[in-house]
């Protein structure tokens, strides 16, 4: 079948200091060419791969998504260059009004692989390194994830195998940031490789809400077409295995993998294949998995997140004990095993906003419903259970009364500013929700969605470095500390004088917002 | 996870606002006149204790006459006529419709349930390929009523004014007419809230607060309409006068 290319360039054509060679492959949003150097430093390669992208202002349809799309990319390859993605080594932008369906194209100046995973499989179904490219694939997806990424579209045909035979993640025009526990990607995705809670999933304005879960049952299904030549879910059409796989979800119908699939491959499959993102295995358990399965040496420990906010992992822990050890070993939280109650609380996503996570935050005293879906998943982000949405909806009514427009230019030396009073200059540490700190000192007006997950990360920070010591109720020394910091609270051995009135009233309204019967 | 949307009859008047159920693929539900017997009770002596079951199939449904002796018509309201009838005891006729209304003959009434199969895939301009494509999570009928309802919401920031303020019903209504001569309030605002349900839109945060509810999701709707390219600026023929032939009357 020969397809239209997106963005048809001849060859010879001259973009930067590229030569454009022959085509290579042709995708939903762009064309890739490989491209040769005809001069420019030396740092570059000789060949690269050359993705056109049409987002030039005359080409035949404008399509605003697709400049989204190309932003998405083109970020996460500046931000993250690791081994088993694929590298980005300039960006161009063609200026050549003579060809108007040229001008205005990005171009994408990447990594030249040799071919993609999706080539490998039509040549030859099964292959024999199969296992040692899963536990590529999955290195590949650990590093993304572990920098607080998520793919949103793995599927063969964005697996690239280099000359070495060794595969790279590619192609990252749904790939999305986390914030907190989820990430919101663009709403496209490839059906069979599109776990059942995001079959029709609601799609607000900002787009669809995606977990890195999802890529795990990406990964499941990609191990068991690539060990067995089929996909775990029976049909002939994309659209039988569809509803397959809402059918499985919905407990219908079981999980039934190829026999010819070895034990060990059967057991990471089903764990990547549950019926529930929250039981899926987390990423890194899967990786020392995978990497057992196939024999390949363990890949160096990633390092860990500066912050701890891995609460799937501790879901993980209640719901499946047999994964504790591993999971603990991924990610290092068995000094928080004790504390995995608070994992119980989680509210159905079902319920309207007006009374969501109300088990653990009043819906009759006053909290505006818009909020509570933020505080209570910012709360939730946070593994110490002391930071609850109460507390932090406490701190809320006491700092700004629930006002996202407050501005006090003149308090402190340079303002405090929207719902949960932060200083810019702080809140530079604690916006980003891979506890990198932002580039800039963010400007106000600050909001809510800025204010409120960054206040639970920094009290999530400050929790465990308040002494064990100190007497009266954590809660009330967390506060203080959000005032203060936790060095001064430790070293006066607890709330100090001039934060006294405040924590009068955070102590107040937590009792107010507190649900009477816990749990 | 659902794909198909059944909407029951209202057999009395304060009755309006009965719960739509929802089926997901492989999902069956059965209507009668007893609410025992049945998922869906219609409360009219001239429908069969046991009347008939609608199943989805994937994006489609089935019906299932179960009556002794009625055959049940299953009408598309688009279709100028369209329609497919299904004799008693005839099970799992396919429906092909997207909006489909099944009407039993009662004694004298014709109470309609209507089916709504929000989940069609269309063809999309680029050719899309087989299940291995990327693909926008939206498909739309280029030809249905919602989508030059649609397009008439999203024409002013179309046209090049990117915060234009959205057209309100009635413009919208006065925009359809000459295409559309049955266009009313009524009908564009029930194509306005089939659209938020066909593209699944999340209800936002400050929708839960006071304030023009509606107003709100005409906004969700264009600016979820502009963002995936579902109506572009060449789609705006659909509000242009159709060809003379065409026209109704």
């Amino acid at each position: 079948m020969t397809e239209p290319y997106a963005v048809p360039v001849p060859s010879g054509y001259r973009v930067g200091a590229w030569e454009v060679r022959a085509p290579i492959a042709t995708g939903a949003f762009g064309s890739v060419y490989e491209g040769r150097r005809t001069g420019g430093a030396g740092d570059l390669p000789r060949v690269a791969a050359l993705k056109f992208l049409p987002t030039g202002t005359d080409t035949p349809r404008q399509l605003a998504h697709l400049r989204e799309l190309v932003e998405r990319e083109i970020d996460l390859y500046r931000r993250l260059t690791r081994p088993r993605l694929i590298r980005m080594y300039e960006t161009l932008v063609v200026d050549d009004p003579a060809r108007p369906r040229l001008d205005g194209a990005t171009v994408l100046v990447l990594e030249r692989a040799q071919r993609s995973l999706a080539d490998l499989l039509s040549a030859a179904p099964r292959p024999a390194a199969g296992p040692a490219l899963l536990a590529q694939i999955c290195e590949g997806l650990a590093q993304l994830h572990h920098a607080g990424w998520v793919h949103g579209d793995l599927k063969p045909a964005n697996v690239l195998l280099m000359p070495d035979g060794s595969a790279r993640l590619a192609d990252f025009n749904m790939a999305a940031e986390l914030e907190g526990t989820h990430a919101y990607t663009p709403a496209f995705s490839t059906p069979d490789y599109t776990p059942p809670e995001l079959l029709w999933a609601e799609i607000g304005e900002r787009g669809r809400r995606i977990r890195p879960s999802a890529d795990v049952w990406a990964f499941g299904v990609l191990a068991h077409l690539l060990l067995t030549g089929s996909f775990p879910l029976p049909g002939g059409t994309p659209s039988a295995r569809r509803d397959a796989a809402a059918a499985y979800a919905r407990g219908h119908d079981e999980l039934r993998l190829a026999p010819q699939l070895p034990d060990a491959w059967r057991e990471i499959v089903r764990d990547c294949l549950a019926r529930t993102h929250a039981d899926r295995i987390g990423t890194d358990a899967l990786l020392r998995r995978v990497e057992a399965a196939a024999g390949t040496g363990r890949s160096p420990k990633l390092p860990r997140a500066p912050l701890p906010r891995r609460r799937r992992a501790v879901l993980a822990l209640v719901s499946a004990a047999a994964t504790v050890a591993v999971a603990a070993l991924g990610y290092g939280i068995s000094t928080w095993a004790d504390s995995g109650t608070t994992g119980g609380a989680s509210t159905s996503g079902k319920s309207t906003s007006a009374t969501y996570g109300a088990s653990e935050l009043r819906t009759d005293k006053g909290i505006p419903v818009q909020y509570r879906r933020l505080i209570v998943d910012s709360a939730h982000d946070c593994l110490q259970h002391e930071v609850s949405p109460a507390l932090i909806a406490a701190m809320l009514k006491t700092e700004s009364n629930f006002d996202p427009g407050l501005s006090d230019p003149t308090a402190g030396g340079e303002g405090e500013y929207g719902i949960a009073r932060w200083t810019p200059s702080v809140l530079r540490w604690w916006i980003r929700s891979d506890g990198i700190p932002a580039k800039k000192t963010p400007q106000p007006p600050l909001t809510p969605a800025q204010s409120i997950p960054a206040m639970a990360r920094y009290l999530c920070f400050m929790e465990p470095r308040l002494e064990t010591s100190l007497p009266g109720d954590r809660r009330i020394l967390i506060a203080a500390s959000y005032r203060t910091s936790y060095k001064k609270v430790n070293a006066a051995g607890g709330v100090l004088p001039q934060t006294r009135a405040y924590t009068v009233r955070v102590a107040h309204y937590l009792k107010e917002y507190t649900p009477p019967v816990k749990k | 996870m659902y794909s198909i949307i059944v909407v029951p009859p209202t057999t009395t008047e304060d009755e309006r606002d009965r719960t739509q159920l929802r089926l997901a693929p492989g999902e069956r539900i059965t209507f009668g006149r007893l609410a025992r017997d049945n998922d869906l009770a219609i409360a009219h002596d001239g429908v069969s204790r046991r009347a008939g079951a609608i199943t989805a199939q994937g994006a489609f449904w089935t019906l299932s006459n179960l009556s002794g002796g009625q055959t049940y018509v299953v009408e598309n309201p688009e279709g100028a006529g369209e329609h497919i009838k299904v004799g008693p005891g005839r099970l799992d006729a396919p429906v092909p419709f997207e909006f489909s209304r099944i009407v039993l003959p009662a004694a004298g009434d014709l109470l309609p349930i209507q089916v709504w199969a929000p989940r069609h895939d269309y063809l999309r301009t680029e050719g899309g390929l087989a299940g291995d494509t990327t693909a926008p999570a939206f498909s739309v009928d280029r030809t249905k009523r919602y989508f030059a309802v649609l397009a008439a919401l999203c024409e002013p920031r179309l046209r090049g004014e990117p915060h234009a303020p959205l057209p309100t019903v009635d413009q919208v209504v006065d925009r359809l007419r000459p295409n559309w001569p049955a266009a009313s309030r009524t009908s564009v605002q029930w194509n306005i809230d089939y659209l938020a349900v066909k593209l699944r839109l999340k209800p936002g945060p400050e929708e839960a607060d006071t304030g023009p509810r509606l107003n709100g999701k005409k906004e969700s709707l264009v600016s979820l309409a502009l963002r995936f390219d579902l109506v572009r600026e060449d789609d705006l023929i659909v509000l242009t006068a159709a060809p003379t032939g065409r026209v109704a009357r």
